[in-house]
């Protein structure tokens, strides 16, 4: 059975498809024809009354008509193109609506109450009404129609009295345009109206029960909620309408577009705006708008923050570059503005407007204080006419965003209120195409700050430290190896100059200066190497040599004296010959004369031993270790006392980046591959915590093995820019003997340093847990921990360069060694032992010793059994003694040496059968039979290495002597007895 | 907590003279035995109370063959004391001795202690070197003597009573001078085996 209601709605469907038909046929295509029919002249419209079928192709008309020339008209005309789509679709949807209540009133039994598209489609046919109220509100509030009717006024006016025969809200009243809107406008409320009214006594009439009551409800719901939003964009549209004929047409030209909606007018509720001046202020639903004579001050809602103001009859309003306040005579009026503004700023955000239709709740919530939005910057200032894209917060930029030049210039990184402040990447594009200076650092307060890359376009490469936008601190700069004068500086900086320790290398002069930089000058003491080998100390002032100074040429001459820049000796000096000669006097030279010199030559002294040669040291003492690589220690000293932030580990410690030196395309440079500082974040808590749980001797040791080789660790980080300066200073044109004092000096600082990090960490992570911080450790326990547990730790990524000075030092006692050895090789163990003078009772072979004192003639048995004891002798302890250069670690060294010595007393002992304690008369010839025949290479190098990293409180004690001891073997198998006296030939 | 002054103690003497077994004999009747490892008979320590404080002794034992005279230097330096050991049954001997206190006042570290022991008093019968000889040189050089008698402990004691007297007496001076040394500014010496440290001792 059907109810009248549903009657009801098949009638009312039936009109307002007609009433649909005769707006397409008699306003929408005329209007849309207004483009050229001044030409086709008056078209003739076949017009059925009653139904017609809308047809796809019935817009044709339209789309074929030719644009018209003024923007104006064009925008007009595409909106009533939109309209005109929109009525297409509405009418089809009644259509269907229609049809699906012809069906159920032909069929009421087997086509259930559901069928109806009102009820089960009630979404898409409300959306379909917004769709048309949404082109219908656009064209009234820029008066499409007022402006399309004065383009064939005529035309229209001899319509007027058919078209108030055919549409019932057609008035007599007014221009034709305004007329027209309210036809339009009409039928439609009406029609919603009637729905709402038949869907909600169609409820009525089904019970409680019945399965189509709630679709009934819904349906009812929605229109009823369409109705009062459809009422609302209507009036809107009305008032917006309305507003343009109260401005000049030059603001009208400004301010009138589709979209724009006003919501308030300061002419109906009235405020005032200080500091800035504005005689009307108008809130459109995105922006609001401050009008003073002919200006127009627009700031779009999206960055607009409400804030209350002091009293009740004010409040104020945060802009990217504009804080005003809007002030009302009485209170009322305030809170009138204050809702409608934050309400818009709400709906701005949003994207979309504020009502049930819409699918948005009726709470009234605050606009979010952090936001994403984009700004163009007019004020004068380092931000004019630049781009700003995302965050911001109480109208500045905050969080992450891009930051865009006009010319050219692009930032990506973080902000902080309203300045780069974090990490950021800058690129500042040069003169010649494609070429970019990128800096990926850190800011602070809107300039670099900490630490940053910047690669710029010259193909140079800065990896440092910054302050307040300079150069400041730590830091390398690099260029490629291409460009013409390659130059690489790694040392501190100041105000974007170097100033204080640094070493530059010129690599096409082939030299490495070492020393105190001033002003970006050379300045003070300073040590110069070469890649000749030739290396000189002296003093700088503003890049020139002043005074004395010491060279010190390949072949161990040294030169004391004045000299300049390219080596030519100037005025009084000395030349202290290898030989022992020395040189004394006047030196000069003029141009092709050579090398004069007036003074006295001594022939009488005696070849200076190796000894003092090897004393020959540069730079010892004139760079304060303690202070040397201040620049580096700095930061990391700076970040634990301020506590270990996550947030600052990279600023003040550094990141790694790949080379992207390949990489020239901005795009590229824009993407900085580093791990990302958050994950540090959460991560530092962790290193902490892992430092508390390793404190005992055994762990502590493996903890700090973990973080040193790990290079997102503070530790491992401070680790391998120490290195790198280590690299800068020691290795290519660095390995110059003259520095090695310079250099083990640096490794045991670093070593002390580290340990003073960890301990800081440290003392941080037991603050961090509320924990009492551990005392301050005396200066023997602290000793005693940088040389065994961190100086074995930290050697190793030291020990080429640092060995190589050391074989470099000893380079001629190791050679006068190897001769030694070589020569003692060719003893057999019996003879040598002999040599040695080493005591027969304690020979490993007794029963061989009678062999060999046999008569000579018997030699075959004599031969047998000599090869067979060929190895035996000590071999465990010269095995064992050989274990010393399969470690880097000084301590274990020692212990290798312990162990050896251990070695040599069980064979002793088992020879003697009982335990023997050997006296130093029977352990040194022992002691050099066994280094002898360990054949260590470099055996100088290695103990005098040992012997600079052993901690000072062994001084005196086991390891000393044992080290003495080798030290002492090594010495006498240098000598001559040793290298050359051979083995009587038999 | 009890200081220690470490003393480092160079033997010297010819080969056979019975350096080693002196010490042996110093050390043998130890109390903290089990505190510090050895190398055989070559060094030794040896802790010995004295009022507040604890005497180490490090003793560095040479080799006294005449060829291996040349690396001595190395053994000696840094040392408070040199142990310098004849034979009295050995005029040879006596005579190293004299080679070795003339070496170490030229290259031997400053103001190093010497003590000289005539060792094998037992064996006084064959004895060549008069202790009046002996007693007369200590004196001209300034240094301690005594006879000692390895194999039958005597003396022993005494000799390294004597050591730590005058290492005492000379530590004193030497830290007046570095006193003196900071007050004007300069830099002190740098760690010396004999100057004071403090360490926890165990018991």
């Amino acid at each position: 059975m059907c109810s009248p209601e549903e009657a009801a709605l098949l009638r009312l469907e039936e009109v307002f498809s007609a009433t649909l038909a005769r707006i397409n046929s008699f306003v929408l295509q005329p209007l849309l024809e207004a483009g050229h029919d001044w030409k086709a002249g008056c078209p003739v419209y076949e017009v059925t009354l009653g139904r017609c079928l809308p047809l796809g192709g019935s817009v044709g008309a339209s789309v074929n008509a030719p644009e018209p020339s003024d923007p104006w008209g064009r925008e007009c005309l595409q909106l009533l193109q939109q309209l005109h789509r929109s009525s297409q679709q509405l009418w089809e949807v009644t259509e269907e609506s229609l049809h699906s209540l012809q069906e159920r009133l032909r069929h009421p039994d087997s086509i259930s109450l559901e069928s109806l598209l009102l009820l089960h489609c009630a979404d898409r046919v409300l959306q379909v009404h917004l769709e048309y109220i949404e082109s219908y509100t656009s064209c009234v509030a820029v008066q499409a129609f007022q402006k399309a009717v004065k383009r064939r006024s005529e035309y229209w006016q001899g319509q007027r009295k058919v078209l108030q025969q055919l549409l019932s809200g057609m008035s007599s009243e007014g221009s034709v345009g305004t007329a027209l809107v309210q036809a339009l406008r009409q039928p439609l409320t009406h029609h919603v109206h009637q729905y709402v009214l038949l869907l909600l006594s169609l409820g009525d009439t089904v019970g409680e029960r019945h399965p189509t009551r709630e679709l009934l409800v819904h349906a009812a719901t929605v229109f009823g909620n369409l109705q009062s939003f459809m009422r609302q964009e209507l009036d809107q549209a009305m008032a917006t309408q309305a507003l343009w004929h109260t401005l000049s047409s030059r603001l009208r030209d400004v301010l009138c577009t589709p979209a724009h909606r006003l919501l308030q007018d300061s002419q109906d509720i009235p405020v005032t705006v200080t500091p800035l001046r504005a005689e009307r202020v108008l809130l459109f639903d995105d922006a609001l708008v401050l009008l003073q004579g002919h200006s127009v001050h627009t700031f779009d809602l999206k960055l607009v923050w409400v804030e209350p103001g002091q009293d009740r009859c004010m409040f104020h309003l945060l802009t990217p570059e504009e804080e005003f306040s809007l002030c009302s005579k009485d209170p009322q009026c305030r809170v009138a503005w204050q809702w409608k503004v934050t309400q818009a700023v709400c709906q701005t955000l949003r994207g979309k407007k504020d009502f049930p239709v819409l699918g948005a709740g009726l709470e009234l919530s605050e606009p979010p204080t952090c936001r994403c939005g984009a700004y163009t910057f007019r004020a004068e200032g380092r931000f004019s006419q630049a781009t700003y894209e995302g965050e911001w917060y109480w109208g500045r930029p905050h969080g992450k965003g891009t930051l865009k030049w006009p010319d050219g210039r692009n930032h990506v990184g973080d902000f902080c209120q309203g300045l780069e402040h974090g990490f950021g990447i800058r690129l500042v594009p040069q003169a010649s195409e494609d070429k970019f200076d990128c800096y990926k650092c850190h800011w602070r307060e809107g300039s670099m700050c900490g630490y940053g890359i910047c690669e710029y376009s010259t193909s140079e490469v800065y990896k440092g430290y910054f302050q307040e936008g300079l150069r400041h601190g730590f830091g390398v700069l690099e260029s490629t190896p291409q460009t013409p004068q390659p130059c690489r500086y790694t040392g501190h900086w100041e105000r974007g100059q170097r100033s204080g320790y640094g070493i530059e290398e010129d690599s096409d002069r082939g030299e490495r200066y070492i020393g105190m930089w001033q002003a970006d000058q050379r300045h003070g003491p300073g040590v110069m190497v070469t890649q000749a080998g030739v290396c000189y100390q002296a003093t700088f002032q503003a890049d020139k040599m002043v005074g004395p100074g010491i060279l010190l040429s390949e072949d161990d001459s040294l030169y004391e004296g004045t000299f300049t820049r390219d080596l030519t000796f100037v005025g009084k000096g000395k030349v202290t010959f290898p030989n022992g000669f020395t040189l004394e006097g006047s030196f000069g030279s003029g141009a092709g004369r050579g090398l004069h010199i007036q003074g006295v030559l001594d022939t009488a002294a005696l070849p200076s031993d190796p000894g003092s040669t090897r004393k020959r040291q540069l730079g010892l003492g004139v760079f304060p270790v303690e202070s040397r690589w201040q620049g580096v220690y700095g930061p990391f000293q700076d970040f634990v006392q301020a506590g270990c932030p996550g947030d600052l580990q990279e600023a003040l410690l550094g990141f790694h980046v790949q080379s992207s030196r390949e990489l020239r395309k901005s795009q590229e440079y824009l993407c900085c591959e580093r791990t990302h500082p958050e994950d540090h974040a959460g991560r530092m808590e962790d290193i902490l915590e892992e430092l508390l749980q390793h404190r005992a001797p055994e762990a502590l040791q493996q903890c700090l093995r973990k973080a040193l080789n790990n290079s997102l660790h503070p530790l491992g980080k401070l680790l391998r820019t120490l290195m790198l300066t280590f690299q800068a200073t020691y290795s290519g044109i660095g390995a110059n003997k003259h520095l090695q004092g310079l250099a083990q000096e640096e490794v045991k600082q670093h070593a002390q340093e580290l340990w003073a990090a960890y301990r800081c960490l440290l003392q941080v992570a037991l603050q961090c847990k509320g924990q009492a911080p551990e005392e301050d450790e005396d200066a023997e326990t602290r000793d005693l921990q940088v040389h065994r547990l961190v100086l074995p730790l930290v050697l190793p990524s030291f020990y080429s360069e640092l060995f190589t000075l050391y074989l470099l030092l000893h380079e001629r006692e190791d050679s006068l060694y190897s001769q030694g050895i070589a020569n003692l090789s060719l003893f057999p163990d019996t003879k040598l032992l002999e040599f040695l003078d080493v005591q027969k009772h304690l020979w490993p072979l007794k029963d061989l010793t009678l062999t060999t004192n046999q008569p000579p003639g018997d030699h075959l048995p004599h031969f047998t059994r000599y090869s067979l004891v060929r190895d035996k002798c000590f071999l465990s302890a010269t095995e064992c003694l050989q274990k010393m250069i399969t470690t880097v670690d000084p301590w274990e060294k020692l212990e290798v040496l312990e162990r050896t010595y251990g070695e040599i007393e069980a064979t002793v002992s088992r020879v003697l059968g009982q335990e023997h304690k050997l006296p130093m008369d029977d352990l040194l010839p022992l002691l050099i039979y066994v280094v002898s025949r360990a054949q260590i290479q470099h055996l100088g190098a290695e103990i005098h290495l040992i012997r600079d990293m052993m901690a000072p409180i062994h001084t005196g004690g086991l390891y000393d002597f044992l080290l003495t001891a080798l030290e002492s073997c090594y010495e006498h198998i240098q000598k001559e007895d040793m290298r050359l006296h051979r083995l009587p030939s038999r | 907590m009890m200081a220690i002054r470490e003393l480092k103690v160079c033997l010297l003497g010819d080969t056979g003279v019975g350096k080693s077994s002196i010490v042996c004999r110093f050390v043998q009747d130890h109390f903290d035995h089990n505190i510090s490892p050895t190398i055989g008979a070559s060094f030794m320590t040896k802790t010995v109370p004295c009022g507040n404080e604890l005497h180490k002794f490090l003793i560095w034992d040479t080799a006294g063959q005449e060829r291996f005279h040349s690396l001595a230097p190395m053994y000696y330096r840094g040392s408070a004391a040199a142990v310098i050991v004849y034979d009295i049954t050995k005029q040879d001997s006596f005579h190293t001795l004299k080679k070795w206190v003339k070496e170490l006042k030229e290259h031997g570290p400053e103001n190093i202690v010497m003590a000289i022991a005539g060792n094998k008093c037992d064996l006084s019968d064959i004895r060549e070197v008069p202790l009046k000889d002996a007693k007369e040189y200590a004196e001209s050089i300034g240094a301690v003597v005594v006879e000692t008698s390895a194999k039958n402990a005597i003396n022993i004691e005494e000799l390294f009573q004597g050591i730590r007297q005058n290492c005492l007496e000379n530590g004193l001076r030497k830290l007046c001078t570095a006193l003196w040394r900071t007050q004007i500014g300069g830099s002190s010496s740098c760690r010396n085996p004999s100057s004071l440290h403090v360490c926890p001792v165990s018991g």
